[in-house]
């Protein structure tokens, strides 16, 4: 175990540093000088000649990625022209919405994916499997803005059960229950990633219920009910574990939609407004964060995978 | 009893997927025929009925420009057409020629897949609204950037199945038989191919209707002139507790076309080559 983690840290460092030269090479793919980009419309020249010695933007490439890298390091990721004020800053102000909403999101998931998929499962053919077969695939099938807008316009507007838009931090007037505020958007989020949860698990206990161990186990007469849970729900569940990668993936595309769609102050709905705004530095910073995130996280679903399958590591 | 269970499944996936076929084929005939079939011109503007309710005359209602949403809608099947197509030949030619020479030629490959391991770091939607910062919108972007996104998944898929064939007699009887490269991988490998490689655009031609969807209600997809399922929810959405049909029917043709290709996709994939079952990857 521990020679299968040291082997996939090492694979990793290559495409860690593979994505962040991608990222930082992507301010010199905008059309025009590096510096004015970063800086904006407003800059002035002076303003443009000192941020060009400070990144050492007359320098070769190598040299300013190496710069860059170590201010990466030490925590800077540049001055977001919008805002004036530091990326991670205004990151790590958008952090809060984002983390409490993909928290939110995944406890559906879980609620919902994994018991309507291991009922489909077990009831194989009926119509309660064709059923939640039939909506999962349809959830798959919905974009997640359109489903964000419907339920506004039946919840939140015609109902008035739920605030359509927005997010006042937690820690502001109205404390816990300020996450009211992220039940539409966290519904909206889990639909389709619960649909492909419900897929999944269904699937791979499909999969698992053909296999040798499982007729053994019904071969000795074990109770239905235990075969199913201790022996092919058990198993599936490692699957579903592997496609938590997968699923992180699904969510930062989706939350990027959702929180546009119900205006929440996350960092989905930064890169949009950052993009629109041409707010480079901003853009650059998150999917930096974004990345590194998303491959961590992919790091810690292999070793989890490991550590439940040991054949994994054995190979 | 189990055979008979398969068989009833196998049917009804068959009956599924025979109508996602269909409702394909309506959308391409829409396409086709849009201009003949529309009874207003898309972008006529009519002040007058402004957000008219669904009726004889507007058979879809109006939007708030008064342009007809059953013509739009006509118009907008091109576009689903063009950018589904489009992004699955991006995506299959890109990613299906990196896949193959990588799983092929093992020294190339070490280089391209740690390439497609890194695009691969960026999740879709990220990586197609970083792309589509670079780019201006416009219909061949937008194809080339979903088409480039999920060339990295079709890669990798392909990498996988050319590297268990590769290995099988066939391949080693024709080298023996005097086959080289070129003949190898398209006369002798890429048939064996052929059928994941149709999953595969099924479910591609899927996501990219929802990616572009989504690219345009974003505002950074198609130009936002142009009538797109995705232009239209986006462009009408502050009107919708006032006119909910500006809603219904561009999402309605989305979850139909999606819902549709995806039927598709799975049926072929469940009768799929035993050998690759575990190689796909869909919805």
């Amino acid at each position: 175990m521990l020679s299968y983690t040291l082997k996939r840290l090492l694979t990793l460092l290559p495409t860690l540093i593979a994505a962040s030269i991608l990222v930082f090479l992507f301010v010199h793919l905008i059309p025009g000088d590096p510096a004015a980009v970063l800086l904006g419309d407003t800059a002035t020249p002076q303003e443009i000649a000192a941020l060009t010695r400070e990144m050492g933007l007359d320098k070769p490439l190598w040299q300013q990625y190496t710069l860059w890298l170590s201010e990466v390091a030490k925590g800077n990721l540049g001055q977001s022209i919008f805002f004036k004020a530091p990326v991670t800053s205004i990151i790590a102000d958008g952090a809060q919405t984002s983390i409490l909403l993909a928290t939110m999101t995944i406890f559906w998931i879980i609620i919902f994916g994994i018991p309507i998929g291991v009922l489909s499962a077990t009831r194989q053919g009926s119509w309660v499997d064709q059923l939640t077969s039939g909506l999962a695939m349809f959830f798959a099938s919905v974009p997640t803005f359109w489903l964000g807008l419907y339920l506004i316009l039946i919840f939140a507007v015609g109902l008035g059960w739920f605030p359509s838009s927005g997010f006042p931090s937690i820690f502001d007037e109205g404390g816990i229950s300020n996450l009211r505020y992220l039940l539409l958007p966290s519904l909206t989020l889990a639909a389709p990633n619960a649909a492909l949860i419900i897929r999944l698990v269904r699937a791979s206990m499909l999969d698992i219920s053909r296999e040798d161990h499982v007729r053994t186990a019904r071969a000795k007469g074990l109770h239905p009910t235990k075969v199913a849970i201790k022996h092919v729900f058990r198993n599936a569940l490692i699957t579903v574990v592997a496609a938590f990668g997968f699923t992180f993936a699904a969510l930062v595309s989706e939350a990027v939609v959702t929180e546009t769609v119900f205006s929440l102050p996350g960092i989905g709905r930064l890169v949009v407004q950052s993009i629109l705004r041409r707010d480079y530095p901003v853009i650059q910073g998150v999917i930096l964060v974004i990345v590194v995130l998303y491959l961590f996280i992919n790091l810690l679903v292999d070793l989890a995978y490991a550590m439940l399958d040991p054949r994994v590591s054995l190979k | 009893m189990i055979f008979l269970s398969r068989l009833k499944a196998f049917a009804s996936s068959r009956v599924l997927a025979t109508l996602g076929m269909v409702w394909l084929g309506v959308i391409i005939f829409a396409a086709v025929t849009a201009p003949l079939l529309a009874p207003f011109d898309p972008t006529e503007i009519d002040p007058i009925a402004r957000l008219s309710e669904p009726g004889s005359l507007y058979w879809f209602g109006t939007d708030h420009f008064g342009r007809d949403t059953f013509s739009r809608a006509l118009f907008g099947a091109r576009m689903a057409i063009l950018i589904g197509s489009g992004s699955v030949i991006v995506a299959l030619l890109l990613g299906g020629l990196v896949g193959m020479l990588s799983a092929y030629f093992t020294t190339l490959g070490h280089v391209f897949m740690r390439i497609v391991d890194v695009l691969m770091a960026f999740p879709a939607l990220l990586l197609a609204l970083v792309l589509m910062t670079l780019l201006e919108r416009s219909v061949i972007n937008t194809i080339l950037v979903i088409g480039i996104v999920y060339a990295s998944t079709t890669a990798r898929i392909l990498f996988g199945m050319t590297l268990k064939l590769k290995n099988e007699v066939f391949v080693d009887a024709a080298r023996c038989s005097g086959a080289g490269h070129i003949s190898l991988l398209f006369r002798h490998i890429l048939p064996n191919l052929i059928s994941p490689l149709l999953v595969q655009a099924s479910f591609i031609f899927a996501f990219a209707q929802l990616q572009s969807a989504a690219l345009d209600f974003l505002g950074l997809g198609l130009p936002p002139e142009m009538a797109s399922w995705g232009n239209m929810l986006s462009e009408e959405r502050i009107y919708v507790t006032r006119a909910p049909w500006l809603l219904i029917f561009p999402g309605a043709l989305i979850i139909l076309s999606v819902f549709s290709m995806n039927l598709v996709g799975d049926a072929m994939r469940d009768s799929i080559d035993p050998r690759f079952k575990n190689d796909i990857a869909g919805v």
